[in-house]
C-alpha cells in the first residue's frame, strides 16, 4: 500500500518533473537577425499543450515582433519629432514600438489566462531576458516536486521503519 | 569582490565622461559668454541662435549617448542555462539566413551570445549589435543608443566647426587686443575646439562611411535577392557589419618568440580613433590583463579552429597527420603565421571585448568528450583540481559540479567553464566520428581525432585524446605538447587531446580559474604544423628511447620533481602571457607527470638545473612555487612533484599515461641539463613536454626566447622543441 503510494507519487513527479526544467524556445534566425522565435514545437511540451495551439501562439508573437520593427511613417514622424524637441517628446508620448510591447505582454497575458494556465504552464515574456528566449514553465513543477517528495520521503520511512526484513 | 550584477564604484571609469561633459559645456558658454555678443552685433542674432540650438541638439544627444541603455541583455536565469552551463559547448552554430554563423558562450551571462552581440568587458554585460564602448560617454554604443551616439558625434562635429569659425571670425577682427580677456577666452575655446577638431571629426567621418556601406551594402542585397530571389545569395559582398559576426571582428594576434603579444585589433567599429573611444570590449568576461591578450588570442584561435575542423575522421596515426594538414591549409578563416607573424583571425561573437569574450575567448576547453569519458558532464577542467588525467573521466563530473558552484565566483572573471567547454561542431566541418558528443566539435578532440583510438581506452589520462586529425593548426602543437608522453607509449599517436591541454589549463588552482584556461598557445602554430609531422616520427622514435630511459632514471625521480618545479618556477609574467595557467594540467593523468614534462621546455632553466641534483630538489621548487604567477597551482604541482617520483614509479606499470610522463620527466631533466638545441617541436615528448601544461608551455617558449642555446654535451640527446604557445622544450633524444 505504501509502495504503490510511493510509486505512484514517483509517476506524477516524473511527469511533472518532465518540465521541471523550463522550455526555452530560442530566436530563429533564418530570416536574419529580426526577432522572430522558433516554432518548432519542443518535445518537453508533447503531453503538455496542443501543437497548434502552440505553434500559434509563437507566430502570433513573432508577427507581434514584426510589425513592431517596421519603419513607416509614424517612426519617421516620432524621430523628427524626437531631433526637433532633443527627446523631450519621449517623456509625453510612447513611441510605436513601445505600444506594439504593451501589446504583446498583453497578449502574453491573455494566453497565459486562456491557454496555458488550464494547461499547468506559463508562458514569460521575452522582453524580460532580452528577447533572446520565449521560457514557458510548469505552474506546478516545484510545488508538486516538493510535496511529492515529502510524501515519497514519509513512505519511505514508515517502510522501512515498517517492514524490516 | 563585485559580482557580475552589482558593480563597484570605480571613479576612474568617470573621468572621461566628466572630462568630456566639462569640456563640452564650459567651452560653450565661454563662447556665449565672451565671443556670441559682439558676434550679435557684428553679424547678426542668428548666430547665438544657431550655435544654442546646435548645442542644445550635442547636449541631448550627449544625454542620450549616455543614459540610454544600449541593449544590454540581463543575465539569463539560473534555470535557462543550467542545461547549457555544465555541458554547453563553447559555440552554438545557427543558420542566418543560409549563413552559419557561431554564437559564442558567454560566461558571464550564461548564454550564448546572439549574432552582433558582445559582451563588454567595462560594463560587464552583453550588448546587442555592440559597436564599443565610448569613454566620453561612459556608455556602451549598442543597438538601442547608436543613433543617439552618432548623432552626438554629428552634431558635435557642426556645433565645433561652428565654434571654431565663428571664434576664428571674432580672433580676426580682434587681433589688436589679442591679451584683451574676451579674444583672450576666445583664443582658448578656439584652441580646445581645434584640439578636439580630428578625433571627433575623424570619428564623425569613419562612423559616416560606416553607416553609408552598410546602408548601400543592404540594398545591394536587396537588389540581388529581388533580382534572382530563387538564388540563394552568396556571400559575396558582406557589409563590414552586415557579416556573421564570424568575420565582423578581426583580431589580429601578433605572436612573437616571447609570448603573445597581441594586439588585439578589434575592428568592428573599424575607428581609426582608437584614442578617442574605448575598444577595450571583450568577448570575454573580464580576465586580467595578460589573460585578454592570450583569450583574444585564443578566442579566435578557436573559432577559427573550428572553422578549420575538416571533416574527415583522422587516425591517431602519424601518416593522419599528413593528411590532415592540407586540410588545415584550406581553412578560410584562419591565416596561420609563423611565430611572429601577425594572426589575423576573424573572430565570432563580440568581442566582449577580449574578455568576452569569452575572448571570449579562446576558452573552449579540449573537448574531453572521448567515448571514455563520455559520460563525464563537463569538460571543464579548468577547476583547478590536482586530478590526475587518468582520474580526468571519473573526476569529471565532480569537475563540473565543482565548476558549476564556482561559476558563480568566478563570473566577473569570465567563468572558464563556458569557455572551457568545447563548442559544438561546426556544421560540416567536424567529421561525424569526432568525439565532440555533446560537447560539440571545439573539443580539441574532435579536433585532432575524430575516431578514438585504443589507445584512448589505454590512458585514462587521455581525456578525449584528439585524433592525428585535427585540423587546427594549434592542435598539432597542442597534441604533441599535451600527448608527449602519451605518445611516446603509442605508436600511433593517437590525437593529441586539446583536452588534455584544456586538462591542464583545467587543472589549474582555483586562482587561475578566472583566467582564460585556454591551453593551447596559438602563437607559433606555423611552426608546430610544418614541425608536426616530422615530430611525430621523431617522437615515435624516441618513444624507444624513452622506455630505455626511464629504467636509467628511475631513481632520479627526486631530480625530475626538482626539474618539473623548476620548471614551473619560470616566472609565469616573463613565460606566459597569460600567468594563471602554470599549473600542470595533467596530460598523463597525473599533474607530478605534467610537472615533469613540464619541465623540459623551460630553458632558463636548464642552468639551474644543471646544478647538481641535490641543489635543485628543493630550490627549484620554492623558486617555482615564488615565481608561479599561480602560486596554489604552482604548490600543488609541486607538492606533487615530491610525491610523483614514488607515484609515477608505481604507475608506469599501471597506468600508460604515467609511465610516459615519467619517462618524460626523465626526459625533461636530461634536457633541461643538455639544452637541445632544436627549438622546434621535433619529437613527440617535446611536444607533450610542451603540451603538458599549457602554462608550461608558454612559459617555456617564453623562456626559451632567453634561453641560452648551449647545452651542454649530451646535446646529441637532447632536442629543443617548441611547442604551442612558443614553450620550448627540450627532449632528450
Amino acid at each position: 500500500m505504501t509502495t504503490e503510494l510511493f510509486l505512484h507519487n514517483l509517476q506524477e513527479l516524473r511527469h511533472s518533473a518532465s518540465l521541471a526544467n523550463k522550455v526555452f524556445i530560442q530566436r530563429d534566425y533564418t530570416d536574419g537577425t529580426v526577432c522572430k522565435f522558433q516554432t518548432k514545437f519542443p518535445s518537453e511540451l508533447e503531453s503538455r499543450i496542443e501543437r497548434t495551439l502552440f505553434e500559434d501562439t509563437v507566430k502570433t508573437l513573432n508577427n507581434y515582433y514584426a510589425e513592431a520593427e517596421k519603419i513607416g511613417g509614424q517612426s519617421y514622424l516620432e524621430g523628427c519629432l524626437a531631433c526637433l524637441t532633443i527627446y523631450l517628446i519621449f517623456l509625453c508620448i510612447e513611441t510605436r514600438y513601445e505600444k506594439v510591447l504593451k501589446n504583446i505582454s498583453r497578449y502574453i497575458q491573455e494566453q497565459n489566462e486562456k491557454v496555458y494556465a488550464p494547461r499547468g504552464l506559463l508562458i514569460t515574456d521575452p522582453i524580460q531576458r532580452g528577447m533572446r528566449v520565449v521560457s514557458l514553465q510548469s505552474l506546478q513543477t516545484s510545488v508538486c516536486v516538493c510535496e511529492c517528495m515529502w510524501s515519497v520521503e514519509a513512505a519511505c520511512s514508515s517502510e522501512a521503519v515498517v517492514s524490516p526484513p | 569582490m563585485p559580482n557580475s550584477v552589482g558593480k563597484r564604484f570605480k571613479p576612474t571609469r568617470y573621468i572621461p565622461v566628466s572630462t568630456a561633459a566639462t569640456l563640452l559645456v564650459g567651452s560653450t558658454t565661454l563662447f556665449f559668454v565672451f565671443t556670441c555678443p559682439w558676434l550679435t552685433k557684428a553679424i547678426s542674432p542668428v548666430v547665438p541662435l544657431y550655435n544654442g540650438i546646435v548645442f542644445l541638439f550635442v547636449l541631448a544627444n550627449f544625454s542620450m549617448a549616455t543614459f540610454m541603455d544600449p541593449g544590454v541583455f540581463p543575465r539569463a536565469d539560473e534555470d535557462e542555462d543550467k542545461d547549457d552551463d555544465f555541458r554547453a559547448p563553447l559555440y552554438k552554430n545557427v543558420e542566418i539566413k543560409g549563413i552559419q554563423v557561431r554564437m559564442k558562450w558567454c560566461a558571464t551571462c550564461h548564454f550564448y551570445r546572439p549574432p552582433r552581440c558582445s559582451h563588454c568587458s567595462v560594463c560587464d554585460n552583453c550588448v546587442e549589435e555592440f559597436d564599443h564602448h565610448c569613454p566620453w560617454v561612459n556608455n556602451c554604443i549598442g543597438r538601442r543608443n547608436y543613433r543617439y551616439f552618432f548623432l552626438f558625434l554629428l552634431s558635435l562635429s557642426a556645433h565645433m566647426v561652428g565654434v571654431f569659425s565663428f571664434g576664428l571670425l571674432f580672433i580676426l577682427h580682434h587681433l589688436e587686443r589679442l591679451s584683451a580677456l574676451h579674444t583672450a577666452v576666445t583664443l582658448v575655446v578656439m584652441c580646445v575646439t581645434g584640439l578636439f577638431f580630428i578625433p571627433v571629426m575623424g570619428l564623425t567621418g569613419f562612423h559616416m562611411v560606416k553607416n553609408v556601406m552598410h546602408a548601400s551594402c543592404q540594398l545591394f542585397l536587396l537588389y540581388r535577392y529581388i533580382a534572382d530571389p530563387r538564388k540563394k545569395i552568396p556571400i559575396t559582398l558582406k557589409p563590414p557589419f552586415l557579416r556573421p559576426d564570424l568575420s565582423n571582428r578581426h583580431v589580429s594576434v601578433k605572436v612573437s618568440d616571447n609570448g603573445i603579444h597581441s594586439s588585439i585589433l578589434r575592428t568592428k567599429s573599424k575607428t581609426s580613433l582608437d584614442g578617442v573611444d574605448d575598444k577595450s570590449i571583450d568577448t570575454q568576461p573580464p580576465l586580467p590583463p595578460k589573460a585578454d591578450r592570450y583569450n583574444q588570442l585564443k578566442s579566435p584561435l578557436t573559432s577559427s579552429e573550428e572553422s578549420s575542423l575538416s571533416s574527415k575522421p583522422t587516425n591517431p596515426s602519424t601518416p593522419a597527420m599528413y593528411k590532415y594538414r592540407p586540410s588545415f591549409g584550406t581553412m578560410p578563416k584562419v591565416h596561420y603565421h609563423a611565430t611572429g607573424e601577425k594572426i589575423v583571425m576573424s573572430e565570432n561573437g563580440k568581442p566582449s571585448a577580449v574578455l568576452e569574450e569569452r575572448g571570449h575567448d579562446y576558452r573552449s576547453e579540449p573537448n574531453l568528450d572521448m567515448p571514455d569519458y563520455h559520460g563525464t558532464p563537463l569538460h571543464r577542467t579548468y577547476q583547478s583540481s590536482p586530478f590526475q588525467l587518468d582520474s580526468f573521466s571519473t573526476t569529471s563530473r565532480s569537475f563540473s559540479l565543482k565548476q558549476g558552484v564556482n561559476r558563480a565566483d568566478q563570473m566577473p572573471l569570465g567563468g572558464s567553464k563556458p569557455e572551457t567547454v568545447t563548442s559544438t561542431p561546426h556544421k560540416g566541418v567536424f567529421s561525424p566520428g569526432t568525439l565532440s558528443g555533446r560537447n560539440g566539435s571545439l573539443s580539441y578532440d574532435s579536433l585532432l581525432t575524430p575516431s578514438v583510438t585504443p589507445s584512448v581506452g589505454e590512458c585514462a589520462a587521455h581525456p578525449g585524446v584528439p585524433s592525428m586529425g585535427f585540423h587546427s593548426p594549434y592542435l598539432p602543437t597542442k597534441m604533441c605538447h599535451v600527448r608527449g608522453p602519451e605518445l611516446q607509449r603509442h605508436i600511433g599517436p593517437p590525437s593529441y587531446s586539446p583536452v588534455h591541454v584544456g586538462a591542464m589549463y583545467g587543472r589549474q588552482s582555483p586562482l587561475s580559474r578566472d583566467r582564460d584556461p585556454s591551453p593551447v598557445r596559438y602563437d607559433n602554430l606555423s611552426k608546430t604544423i610544418m614541425a608536426s609531422i616530422q615530430e611525430r616520427k621523431e617522437l615515435e622514435e624516441r618513444e624507444k628511447l624513452m622506455h630505455r630511459h626511464a629504467q636509467a632514471y628511475a631513481n632520479d625521480s627526486g631530480v625530475f620533481d626538482t626539474c618539473s618545479g623548476a620548471a614551473y618556477g619560470l616566472p609565469p609574467g616573463t613565460c606566459y602571457p597569460d600567468g594563471s595557467r602554470e599549473p600542470t594540467p595533467p596530460v598523463c593523468g597525473s599533474r607530478d607527470n605534467l610537472m615533469g614534462v613540464g619541465v623540459v621546455g623551460y630553458a632558463p632553466r636548464t642552468p639551474v638545473l644543471r646544478s647538481s641534483a641535490s641543489s635543485l630538489s628543493r630550490a627549484p621548487r620554492t623558486s617555482t612555487t615564488s615565481l608561479h604567477t599561480d602560486p596554489g597551482g604552482a604548490s600543488r604541482t609541486v607538492e606533487r612533484q615530491y610525491r610523483s617520483p614514488v607515484h609515477q614509479t608505481h604507475h608506469s606499470p599501471t597506468a600508460v599515461p604515467h609511465s610516459p610522463t615519467y619517462a618524460h620527466q626523465k626526459v625533461a631533466f636530461i634536457s633541461a641539463l643538455e639544452r637541445a638545441d632544436s627549438q622546434h617541436l621535433g619529437t613527440r615528448e617535446g611536444l607533450c613536454q610542451g603540451k603538458v601544461n599549457g602554462q608550461l608551455k608558454g612559459q617555456a617558449r617564453d623562456c626559451h626566447l632567453g634561453t641560452p642555446s648551449g647545452t651542454p654535451s649530451r646535446q646529441a640527446n637532447v632536442k629543443k622543441v617548441t611547442g604551442v604557445g612558443g614553450t620550448t622544450y627540450e627532449i632528450s633524444v
